[in-house]
C-alpha cells in the first residue's frame, strides 16, 4: 500500500536562515523588501487555471468537524471550536457562491461517535443556523474517524454517478477511536469514488496521510488562523473530476417567480413545500414547480413531490466562469511600456513596478485591476468591447 | 459617524448614436441633450446633498465606453479649465465644473463616432466602472450604479453581463435601471440580484422627474418611501439549440449547457451521455398490461 517514498521531514532538511530574506538598501531601510514581499503575496492569489481539465460542478460535500476534547485548546482564539465554526460559516457562503448547484452536509464527531448536524442540502441558511447553534456544544471524548466516514458514505453512496462525492474532515485530535479497521474503510471509499481531504489542526497523523493519498484528496496542517482560512478557500473551487465519474444529462426545471397580490383574481394561496413543518402559513407568490406546481420559497431545491431539481438560470451562470476561465495576463516591467501610462480599466496612472497585458486584446492593466479581474470579474473589460463590436 | 460615509453614485448613460438619431426624428422634444440635462440635474442634486457625496458619469457607446466625469486630466491634477469654471451666477463651483466637463466630453465622444455596429456595450462599461470604483474608493459605504438604457439588449453579452453582475453583488453595489424604450431582461435580472430598482419610464420627457423621485434616494432611505413595485423577472433559461425559453430542460453535467430535448451527445463539450436503461423498460411493461 505504501509505494511512494516518504518526503523529507522538516527537521531532516538543512538549516533555514530566514533572516537572509530581508535585505537593506543603501539608506538602511527595509521598505523595498517589505513591498516586494507584499507584492509576491498578492500575486500568489492569482492561481493558474487548470486549463482544459474537466471540473466537477455538481458536488456533494460532507464536512466532518471534530468536537473532541482537544478542540477546547486555546491556541486559536477564543478556542479551536469557536474559531473553526466561524470559518466554516464563511466557507459555506463562499462554497455556495462558487458552486450554486451543489450540496453540503455537516457531521460532528465526539465521544467515539458521530452524528449528523445537518443533512445534505442546497440552501446555506439552514447550515449556517446549525453552525451558530453548535458553538455551545460541549467538547468531550475522542473523535472517531471510522464512524464519521461511515455515516457520510451512508448518504453519499446513493448519490448519482455524475456528481462528485467529497468529504472534508477538520481533525484536531491526534488519536481516533475506531470500531473496525480503518484501512478497510479506505478501500471502501476508493471503490465508491469518494475523495477525502483533511485539514489537521495539531500535527501530521500517518493514518490521515494514507487516507488522503489513497482517495486522491489533500492533507494539510494549519500554521495559524489565516493559514486555516487559506486552506479552506482551496476547497471552495471545484476540483478536477476523476476519470471514472459519469457524464449524464440531468433533467432540471426552471420555475417562474410569481409575485401574487391580493387584487389579482387568479391568485390562489398555497403552502410552501419546503416549510411544511414550520408555521409560516399560506403565501400567494413563490416558485411553482413546472411539473407538479408545488410551491417553494427559495431556489435551488429538489421538489419533494416529483423529484425534479429546480434551479434558476443565474445559478448556472455563476458556474460558467469555471468552464471558460480567463487566461493569466502577461507580466512585464513598467519600463517597457510605450505610450501613455494609464491603466485601461481604472483610468489610473501605472505606478507599480510591473504591468499586465491581456494576451488577446493587448490592453494594459495595473496590479490591483489584474487581481480584481481574475478574482471576481472573470472577464477582461477590454475584450468585451472588441468581442461585440463586429 | 456621518462625516465618514461616502456615497458614490455612478450614472451609466447609453449613447447609442443609431437609437438617439432615430429618436430625434421620432420625438424631437426629447433628444440626447435633454437626456444629458436630466442626468446633470441628478448628478448635481446628489453632490449637493452632502459634501462627501461623489459622482461619476460614464457614456456607453458602440465601440467603447468613456468616462465623462471625472476625466483623466482632472484626476492627474491638471485643471486646465480653471478660469472657465468660475461662473458668474454664484453656482457651487464643483457643480459648474462637473457640468462643463460632462458637456465637453460628450461632444468629443459623439464627434468621434465611427464604425457600423449597433449594439451598446453595456457590460463593458459596467466592468470598467467596477475597476475604477475599486481604485478610487477604498472606504466607501454605498455605491449605486444607475443605468439609463436606450437601445435593446445584445444576446452575445449575456455571459459577460452575468459575470459583471455577480462581481457587483459581491462588492455590495446596487444596480438600478431606468429604461427608456424596450424592456430589458438582462437589466431586470441585474436589479433583482443586486437589490436595485428597475423602472421603464412611461413618459420620456419627464426623465428628470423620474430620476430625482425614484433613483436619487440611497438604499437606507428607500425603505421609508413608496417606490414602484419590483418587476416580474423571467428567470427561465434559454436552451442552447433554439434560444427558446424553457421551463423544463436537460443540463449537461460537464459543461452546464441547457437543452430542450434529450440527445445522446452534448453539442458544446461533445461528451457522450450514458442512457439510463430503466426508463426504456417501463413503456414496454405498460403496453403488455393494456393488451391483457
Amino acid at each position: 500500500m505504501d509505494e511512494e517514498p516518504e518526503r523529507a521531514k522538516r527537521w531532516e532538511g538543512g538549516y533555514e536562515r530566514t533572516w537572509e530574506v530581508l535585505k537593506e538598501d543603501e539608506s538602511g531601510s527595509l521598505k523595498a523588501t517589505v513591498e516586494e514581499i507584499l507584492y509576491q503575496s498578492k500575486r500568489k492569489r492569482v492561481i493558474e487555471s487548470h486549463g482544459q481539465v474537466r471540473l466537477g460542478m455538481m458536488r456533494h460535500l460532507f464536512v466532518v468537524i471534530d468536537c473532541s476534547r482537544s478542540m477546547e485548546d486555546q491556541d486559536l482564539k477564543p478556542n479551536r471550536l469557536t474559531s473553526t465554526l466561524k470559518l466554516m460559516e464563511a466557507f459555506i457562503d463562499g462554497y455556495f457562491d462558487q458552486n450554486p448547484i451543489s450540496q453540503v452536509g455537516v457531521i460532528t464527531t465526539k465521544n467515539k461517535r458521530a452524528e449528523k448536524l445537518t443533512d445534505l442540502a442546497g440552501n446555506p441558511k439552514k447550515h449556517i443556523a446549525a453552525l451558530k447553534k453548535a458553538v455551545d456544544t460541549v467538547c468531550v471524548g475522542e473523535p472517531s474517524l471510522y464512524n464519521s466516514l461511515n455515516l457520510a458514505i451512508q448518504t453519499l453512496k446513493h448519490m448519482p454517478g455524475h456528481t462528485s462525492r467529497e468529504i472534508l474532515i477538520i481533525l484536531s485530535s491526534l488519536t481516533t477511536c475506531d470500531p473496525a479497521n480503518i484501512y478497510e474503510m479506505t478501500k471502501t471509499l476508493k471503490s465508491l469514488n469518494v475523495r477525502v481531504s483533511i485539514i489537521g489542526l495539531s500535527a501530521e497523523v500517518r493514518v490521515c496521510t494514507v487516507l488522503t493519498r489513497e482517495t486522491g484528496g489533500s492533507y494539510h496542517v494549519i500554521l495559524d488562523e489565516s493559514h486555516f482560512k487559506e486552506l479552506l478557500t482551496l476547497h471552495v473551487k471545484p476540483p478536477p473530476t476523476s476519470s471514472s465519474s459519469e457524464c449524464s444529462l440531468i433533467r432540471m426545471g426552471f420555475p417562474q417567480h410569481t409575485i401574487g397580490s391580493l387584487t389579482d383574481q387568479d391568485a390562489k394561496p398555497s403552502f410552501s413545500m419546503s416549510h411544511l413543518d414550520s408555521s409560516s402559513g399560506l403565501s400567494l407568490g413563490g416558485y411553482f414547480c413546472p411539473q407538479c406546481h408545488s410551491n417553494y420559497t427559495e431556489l435551488p431545491v429538489e421538489c419533494k413531490v416529483c423529484g425534479l431539481t429546480l434551479v434558476s438560470a443565474p445559478h448556472l451562470a455563476r458556474s460558467f466562469h469555471h468552464l471558460f476561465p480567463l487566461e493569466a495576463f502577461i507580466e512585464s516591467p513598467v519600463e517597457e511600456l510605450q505610450g501613455n501610462g494609464f491603466c485601461q480599466a481604472c483610468q489610473g496612472e501605472l505606478k507599480d513596478k510591473s504591468i499586465f497585458t491581456c494576451p488577446s486584446c493587448r490592453s494594459v492593466f495595473c496590479v490591483e485591476c489584474d487581481l480584481f479581474i481574475h478574482d471576481s470579474l472573470h472577464c477582461c473589460p477590454c475584450c468585451i468591447h472588441s468581442q461585440t463590436a463586429s | 459617524m456621518v462625516e465618514d460615509e461616502v456615497n458614490l453614485l455612478v450614472i451609466v448613460v447609453d449613447v447609442n448614436p443609431i437609437w438617439w438619431g432615430q429618436q430625434a426624428q421620432r420625438e424631437p422634444q426629447f433628444t440626447l441633450s435633454k437626456c444629458l440635462d436630466a442626468v446633470m440635474v441628478m448628478g448635481n442634486s446628489h453632490m449637493a446633498m452632502t459634501r462627501t457625496n461623489r459622482l461619476a458619469v460614464i457614456a456607453s457607446h458602440c465601440q467603447d465606453s468613456h468616462f465623462l466625469y471625472p476625466s483623466k486630466s482632472w484626476r492627474t491634477g491638471d485643471s486646465g479649465g480653471d478660469d472657465a469654471s468660475s461662473s458668474g451666477d454664484g453656482k457651487y463651483e464643483l457643480l459648474a465644473v462637473a457640468n462643463n466637463l460632462i458637456a465637453e466630453e460628450i461632444r468629443n465622444v459623439m464627434s468621434r463616432s465611427k464604425g457600423n455596429s449597433t449594439d451598446t456595450l453595456l457590460a463593458g462599461s459596467l466592468a470598467k466602472a467596477l475597476c475604477c470604483i475599486l481604485s478610487m474608493e477604498t472606504a466607501s459605504s454605498f455605491v449605486i450604479y444607475d443605468v439609463i438604457k436606450a437601445a435593446e439588449d445584445c444576446a452575445r453579452q449575456y455571459m459577460n453581463f452575468m459575470n459583471v453582475i455577480f462581481a457587483a453583488q459581491k462588492q455590495n453595489i446596487l444596480i438600478d435601471a431606468c429604461v427608456l424604450d424596450s424592456e430589458s431582461g438582462l437589466l431586470q435580472q441585474a436589479c433583482d440580484i443586486t437589490g436595485g430598482l428597475y423602472l421603464k419610464i412611461p413618459q420620456r420627457v419627464a426623465l428628470a422627474q423620474y430620476l430625482l423621485w425614484v433613483f436619487l434616494p440611497d438604499s437606507e432611505q428607500r425603505s421609508q418611501l413608496v417606490l414602484p413595485p419590483p418587476a416580474h423577472v423571467d428567470y427561465r433559461a434559454a436552451c442552447f439549440c433554439h434560444r427558446n425559453l424553457i421551463e423544463i430542460g436537460y443540463v449537461c453535467s460537464v459543461c452546464l449547457s441547457i437543452f430542450c430535448n434529450f440527445s445522446p451527445i452534448c453539442t458544446t463539450c461533445e461528451t457522450a451521455f450514458k442512457i439510463q436503461l430503466p426508463q426504456m423498460v417501463k413503456p414496454k411493461k405498460k403496453k403488455l398490461k393494456q393488451t391483457m
